[in-house]
């Protein structure tokens, strides 16, 4: 991990699914040491796909694979008082503790935070929870699809909806973990710096809603500011947008004068939006509605990528709405060498997602693929911990890192 | 002490994406120098983020944008004219003095000002330089330009968002605030490195890409399984019920959503239907997705009858996840995020008092920084007095030749 700008940094990672573990993906693949902690049975992630052949495998999940590349895994029973006291020489080990569980579990093993703050005072804690840890609803579950309406971003989807009976819905995938991963990312390298000056840690309170509401400040303040109200429906005609061609889907963002002289342009200048007034964005604001049959017909006869470069190269901003296997060939993306492969001894080899920042001097990295399970785990406890031989196999016969036999070397 | 303390980033990004990527480290206590052209402001000064029915879209006044106000909290403000040589002279010298530079303007644009990152490390080889863009600063597309809605189009997260019986559907500027949170993020990695290295460097962000990062899962299962994922509604893979429900009322909805058995029997209780969680149909998860409709069906008659924050209230209590499906009248109204002073207030000398939205973490030993956002050229003098050192005749001078304002 030669030049990764995170070098050094060491990460106990004890969470499940999205938002911790995409946390810890961030720092591990610019090189920071991540040991994720599974309990015996597994990262529920593993379970959730999708498999090569469709078929489930608990060291093929794709959701598993991209979100924990770079670190080290070991297994831990945390219930058992031998796992407790390999988890509390790992707190004293580590820079940082990313902990996506409720409160109450790492409280009810003894664990609060001021007794996590006094074994190590450097500790950064990133505690990642769907309400966060104060509050009326700091208690109350949440996930995907509850967190995304929670917060008002289901609410304004599907957009440019003409059927007002049929509920909001919420981002496709996991946008709740992957948000709220990221930004735990910058919260927490934000207390690594401020650690810098001060050699101390602090507890960072993630709330996913908060995660949610802090990107939607513009819609919320406008609406309540400027009255534009954003919901699925807008409340007022809508002008470009998502329209149809022939074989799919684009995006057109028409919004400066000089956009809708090159559209039109484009559509090679018909007569119904001919004439000065549609030169303003005014005039277009409240009165485009009257073409768009005109618009949606031309658009119509259009493939979304021959027309995406024909407007893009005269300067209008539009895109098509792409599938995985239409992001997976794009052009773009390969130029930038987005795309890295990653050789995963039970999974194989395949092209993952990279990082959309390129750094000249320090390059983020893919370095290792997701670990097996309990793959770590002597090399963890033995070389990091310091535990001899004898105390490791103790521990293993007692039950505390799980009964599976590690598969693969180290 | 603020974690970015004694870090300046001179800034030269505009609208949404980028502003927000150096708000967050304004929060974090970074002195953030806005430099904005005085003829060419940054737009959303004047916009609400969407065109005002009256009279005309220009009635917002430039220091008066919500978007404005929003993504450019603890800021200060410079203007400069910046097709005049002097005008870029000056912005040079502030770029120098800064240990970041930012900028989201179309590739070329920094490097034709020559403000790109080649001649700023020839005199300053530690500087970070973050430029971001829709495709990123290279490959076949580097020029083609792009908003949130785009990128997220691209990126892949459209596809697989909506009806898989109608269109996909965009987001909005979300998209731009993650991607600002995805850039601030590796402005921090760089200045890190530096303060272990003494190594500066640039930062090529693509926004598309940034849109793809964040669905990593989805086009890896492709590559794994050849089979393109679609749009799922609310509807998820394995869980059952997981649904928005229409509630009493207009427009209002519930999202409900079941991950186990043992929460099945608690909704079958609390919806007086206590014999579902034995009903051979709804007895197991598998059973729940394969009965996923009728099940909707008798939550959703049960539902449509209550009104919905009482229900939410229910059924958070018994211990489910359950919310409203929240617009921004809710959000400003919830108790909880109130009790979480999720919101700040702030006074702003020529619209009043306003309640924006604060910053997504809470950390226990230092609050994030939010005042409000700089008026244009606010802190002209500050910056080209104090920090360029400049006298006040040389300043009348410029003002005179209106290469600052």
């Amino acid at each position: 991990m030669k030049g990764g700008a995170l070098n050094g940094i060491k990460v106990v990672e004890l969470a499940t699914m999205v938002s911790g573990p995409y946390c810890a993906k961030l720092l591990a693949d610019l090189g920071a040491d991540i040991i994720k902690i599974e309990p015996p049975e597994g990262d529920p992630a593993r379970q959730c796909g999708p498999f090569p052949q469709s078929k489930p495998h608990p060291e093929r999940s794709a959701l598993f694979l991209y979100n924990n590349t770079s670190k080290r895994g070991i297994t831990l029973n945390l219930d058992m008082p031998a796992g407790r006291r390999a988890f509390k020489d790992l707190i004293k080990w580590a820079d940082i503790l990313i902990d996506n569980y409720p409160p109450q579990r790492l409280e009810s093993l003894g664990l609060p935070w001021d007794t996590m703050k006094r074994m190590n005072p450097g500790l950064v804690y990133t505690s990642i929870t769907p309400y966060g840890r104060t509050g009326p609803r700091a208690d109350v579950k949440g996930d995907e699809l509850t967190i995304i309406h929670a917060a008002g971003l289901g609410n304004l989807m599907p957009v440019r909806s003409f059927d007002v009976s049929r509920a909001p819905v919420k981002m496709g995938g996991y946008a709740i973990g992957y948000h709220g991963g990221l930004t735990a990312a910058f919260a927490t390298l934000g207390a690594i710096m401020g650690r810098l000056k001060t050699g101390r840690g602090q507890l960072i309170d993630i709330s996913l809603q908060e995660v949610i509401l802090a990107l939607m400040r513009v819609n919320v303040t406008g609406t309540r500011y400027h009255r534009t109200r954003w919901c699925r429906v807008p409340d007022r005609p809508p002008a470009m947008g998502r329209m149809k061609a022939s074989d799919g889907y684009i995006v057109v963002g028409v919004i400066e004068d000089h956009h809708w002289r090159a559209f039109r342009e484009l559509m090679g200048n018909p007569d119904w939006a001919a004439g000065p007034q549609w030169e303003s964005l005014y005039y277009r604001t409240h009165h485009l509605m009257e073409i768009v049959p005109q618009l949606d017909e031309w658009m119509l006869g259009q493939k979304k990528e021959d027309i995406h470069h024909k407007g893009a190269k005269k300067g209008i901003p539009m895109g098509p709405i792409n599938s995985a296997k239409e992001i997976m060939e794009n052009e773009q993306y390969a130029a930038r060498g987005y795309f890295v492969e990653v050789e995963h001894p039970e999974a194989g080899k395949y092209k993952y997602a990279g990082w959309p920042y390129q750094m000249t001097a320090s390059p983020p990295c893919a370095c290792r693929p997701a670990p097996l399970l309990g793959q770590h785990n002597q090399e963890v406890i033995c070389d990091i911990l310091g535990y001899s031989p004898a105390a490791f196999s103790r521990l293993q016969r007692s039950g505390a890192i799980g009964t599976q036999t590690p598969k693969g070397g180290k | 002490m603020l974690p970015l303390g004694g870090v300046r980033v001179a800034d030269f990004s505009w609208v949404w994406a980028g502003p927000y990527s150096t708000m967050l480290l304004a929060t974090l206590g970074a002195e953030v120098i806005k430099v904005e052209g005085h003829k060419r402001t940054d737009l959303t000064r004047h916009s609400v983020v969407w065109a005002l029915p009256d009279p005309a879209p220009t009635a917002v006044l430039p220091n008066q944008g919500m978007s404005f106000n929003s993504v450019n909290m603890s800021k200060k403000s410079v203007t400069l004219d910046l097709s005049k040589p002097e005008g870029v002279r000056l912005a040079k010298r502030i770029a120098l003095m800064s240990d970041v530079v930012a900028d989201n303007l179309r590739p070329g644009a920094m490097v034709r000002l020559g403000l790109g990152y080649e001649k700023l490390r020839k005199e300053r080889p530690d500087i970070i330089v973050l430029s971001s863009s829709s495709r990123g600063q290279k490959g076949p597309q580097w020029d083609y330009g792009g908003y949130a809605t785009i990128h997220h189009s691209i990126g892949g997260g459209a596809y697989i968002t909506g009806y898989p019986d109608d269109a996909p559907s965009h987001s909005g500027g979300d998209v731009d605030l993650i991607n600002g949170t995805g850039m601030a993020f590796a402005v921090l990695a760089a200045l890190y490195h530096r303060a272990q290295t003494g190594e500066g460097q640039f930062i090529d962000y693509s926004q598309c890409e940034g849109v793809s990062s964040l669905n990593g899962d989805v086009l890896l299962g492709y590559e794994m399984t050849s089979q393109v994922p679609e749009r799922m509604g609310n509807a998820h893979r394995v869980y059952a019920p997981h649904n928005v429900y229409r509630c009493w009322g207009v427009d209002r909805w519930l999202a409900l959503e079941i991950h186990s058995n043992e929460e099945f029997s608690i909704l079958a209780k609390v919806i007086g239907r206590p014999e579902l969680a034995q009903d051979p149909r709804f007895a197991t998860m598998a059973a729940r997705k394969r009965n996923e409709a009728g099940l909707d069906k008798i939550i959703g008659e049960w539902i449509r009858l209550r009104d919905r924050d009482w229900m939410v209230n229910e059924f958070c209590k018994a211990g489910l996840a359950a919310a409203p499906s929240r617009d921004a009248y809710d959000l400003y109204a919830d108790p909880h995020l109130r009790a979480r002073s999720a919101f700040v207030t702030i006074n702003h000398p020529e619209i009043g008092q306003l309640e924006l939205v604060g910053m997504p973490w809470k950390m226990s030993d230092c609050a994030a920084v939010l005042n409000r956002a700089p008026l244009l050229g606010e802190h002209n003098d500050y910056v080209l007095r104090e920090l360029l050192g400049l006298s006040r005749k040389e300043i009348t001078e410029l003002r005179k030749k209106e290469i600052i304002k």
